[in-house]
């Protein structure tokens, strides 16, 4: 999958779970920009995975900040998997 | 059968589970598979883990920390922690994409707190745990289950007066409180929880949760009274109920659970998030206990819950608002349980005003949270400490068997609150007919989603802002009338010579300071003038003060400074130094 194929997924999961209604960039920050508290982080979180049917580690995650760095880790995933 | 001697002790409940075939944990993951484990394989997993803490030098009354996901593994640890006379200190597993470095900061503080010497943490989780490891540096370090020794535990001495338990009353916070919970105390929470299960040859209460085991309704709420009563605890993790609330109500129904606790959060969850098509063949009618607790209980919530969930068996006399507190091991008062939720609807301005409950039919309407639950004492008194009439708004304290110890060795905090056997609750209400009604917040608590979180860490939070004014901004929460839930609202003075550009960006940058510093989203951010919120004589800001001026639409900003004005007030200003022989003060 190329990596703009993964982030309009994670743009699609965001409209309908988020109600993220502006364009998604890389660059954008998950917490400050996309406004996401802990309880809608978990909701993108599980909402990606169901997306891309992939399993996100505590390890990895944990050190993501911006969209850019989950479109990386979902490129990881998927072409290993 | 019945032992003839009440257990005292936590391992005493442990010793009398799994006598039943039907009595133990069912795991549900997020495909609803089940993974099965009867108390009586949760004992022999405990002793395995119990001895293991022993051999590596685990001594009785030492505490324990555990980071895990619910699973088998939390009850092994917790259990275990149990079984070698040591004090399990449940702990917050990281919430998920990102944000590490506050939850570094603050699982290290609580480890400190807590004076954990090991931590016990899934293998995950321990692949972050590093730097809070590094950090707190527990004596025996941080280790996963299976990285422990194999040995069988001497039994220890634990009597009804050692320390069972340590849970953390808040979540994000400065200086975190740990309540320290004897086993008497936890007992007697759990007979009490006890009496209002039945276990007849009709039939017997089973649990469903998707709390937190890291949260007292979780932990002291579901998992021990379901031990005790020997019988079957449905649990589904809660980021997967988050993610698909539906799996709450589906484990309900599938597995027939009669007793089912949430915060008012979760249930406006179901109400806004499931759809019918996950609902197909799901049949609520097993479900008698509708608890609802941790955070204030929302009408509108409960009206919609109820006219949605109908249709699938949903009984209205299920719902039950409850009230509690981590310093009570739980639950202080319960409403009735055979009828549907009772409220009353109030005069706007007596209640917010004059401390007066004055019915009105146009009024505000406020749930009843019922009665004190056995072994309590529930008074309503003013500020003095005078117990007040129905109907007067006042703080509510409590008496009973399951009140904590303490905070953990923190003797200051735990005499500002327990004084002769009562506890300064720090909540607002007031009585009718002999039940509860909450009211408000005198303690400086933000509550949200049946989390506690203390102010201090927002606030600060927004000190670095351009255009806020340093040390000029409250953090509060409140359920807005007709609301689902409490709001998060910041007040925040603007700095003097802030740009218009500066304020303009100021509620934006509020929201975004907060979100990293704590993970909370404000739902409000009001900008105001210089030196308008409220303080007390020593320059405190006053949040609760503040909080009623903002809803009552007279946060204003003080008179307005005149040269004349100014010079006089220079000119006492400096008549009062030179009384107090220094000279100067704090600049702006």
């Amino acid at each position: 999958m190329t990596r703009a194929a993964i982030l309009e997924g994670i743009a699609e999961v965001a409209r309908r779970h988020l109600d993220w209604q502006g364009a998604l960039t890389p660059a954008m920050r998950l917490v400050e920009d996309l406004r996401l508290d802990s309880i809608r982080l978990l909701t993108l979180a599980a909402e990606v995975e169901n997306r891309f049917r992939v399993v996100l580690d505590e390890e990895d995650e944990l050190r993501l900040e911006t969209v850019g760095d989950l479109v990386d880790l979902l490129a990881v995933k998927l072409q290993a998997g | 059968m019945s032992d003839p001697r009440p257990a005292a002790t936590l391992l005493d409940l442990l010793a009398r589970g799994g006598r039943r075939p039907d009595g133990g944990v069912r795991f549900l993951d997020r495909d609803e598979k089940a993974t099965w484990v009867g108390w009586g394989e949760v004992r022999e997993r405990a002793l395995a883990v119990g001895g293991g803490l022993q051999a590596l030098g685990v001594a009785p009354g030492e505490r324990v920390a555990l980071v895990f996901p619910t699973g088998p593994e939390f009850f092994s640890a917790l259990f275990g922690a149990l079984a070698a006379g040591a004090v399990p200190v449940p702990l917050y597993p990281p919430v998920r994409l990102g944000r590490l470095q506050e939850y570094v900061e603050r699982t290290a503080r609580m480890l400190e707190v807590a004076g954990a010497r090991l931590v016990l943490a899934d293998r995950r989780i321990k692949a972050v745990l590093g730097e809070v490891v590094a950090r707190a540096r527990p004596r025996l370090g941080c280790r996963t289950l299976a990285a422990l020794p194999e040995e069988r535990p001497d039994p220890p001495r634990v009597t009804e007066d050692d320390l069972a338990l340590v849970q953390f009353s808040s979540g994000t916070t400065v200086e975190p409180k740990a309540v320290a919970l004897s086993h008497r105390a936890v007992l007697a929470q759990v007979r009490s929880l006890g009496s209002f299960l039945a276990d007849t040859p009709e039939g017997r209460d089973s649990g469903a949760s998707w709390l937190p085991l890291y949260h007292d309704m979780g932990l002291i709420g579901c998992v021990f009274p379901s031990l005790a009563l020997d019988t079957s605890l449905t649990l589904v993790r809660p980021e997967h109920f988050v993610a698909r609330p539906a799996l709450w109500l589906r484990a309900i129904s599938r597995y027939r659970a009669t007793v089912s606790p949430a915060p008012n959060f979760g249930y406006a969850l179901c109400t806004t998030r499931i759809r019918d098509a996950e609902m197909e063949g799901v049949d609520l009618s097993s479900w008698r206990l509708a608890l609802n607790g941790a955070e204030p209980v929302a009408p509108p919530v409960l009206r919609a819950f109820t006219e949605r969930f109908a249709r699938w068996g949903f009984r209205p006399e299920a719902l039950t608002p409850v009230y509690g507190l981590s310093e009570a091991a739980l639950a202080v008062t319960f409403s009735a349980l055979d009828r549907p939720y009772a409220s009353r609807r109030l005069e706007r301005d007596a209640l917010a005003n004059e401390g007066r409950a004055v019915d009105d039919p146009e009024g505000l309407e406020v749930v009843s949270v019922g009665r004190p639950v056995p072994g309590f004492r529930l008074r309503v008194r003013d500020k003095t400490g005078r117990d007040l009439p129905e109907r007067g708004v006042g703080r509510i304290w409590i008496a009973g068997e399951s009140l904590m110890d303490g905070y953990l060795d923190d003797p200051a905090a735990t005499a500002a609150v327990l004084r002769d056997g009562w506890l300064d609750t720090g909540d607002l209400g007031f009585l009718a007919d002999g039940e509860l009604y909450l009211t408000g917040r005198a303690k400086d608590v933000i509550l949200l989603r049946g989390r506690n979180y203390a102010p201090e860490p927002i606030e600060h939070a927004l000190e670095g802002v351009p255009g806020a004014r340093p040390g000029c901004a409250v953090a509060v929460s409140w359920l807005p009338e007709g609301g689902t839930g409490e709001v998060l609202g910041l007040l925040v003075e603007r700095r003097r010579g802030a740009t218009r550009e500066e304020i303009a960006a100021l509620p934006d940058g509020c929201r975004a300071a907060a979100l990293r510093a704590t993970g909370l989203a404000a739902d409000e951010v009001v900008v105001l003038p210089p030196g308008t919120l409220p303080r007390t004589s020593s320059g405190k800001l006053r949040r609760g003060e503040a909080l009623r001026l903002h809803l009552a639409g007279e946060l204003a900003p003080p008179a307005p400074v005149t040269p004349l004005r100014l010079a006089t007030a220079v000119a006492r200003s400096r008549w009062a130094y030179a009384r107090m022989g220094r000279r100067g003060g704090d600049r702006e």
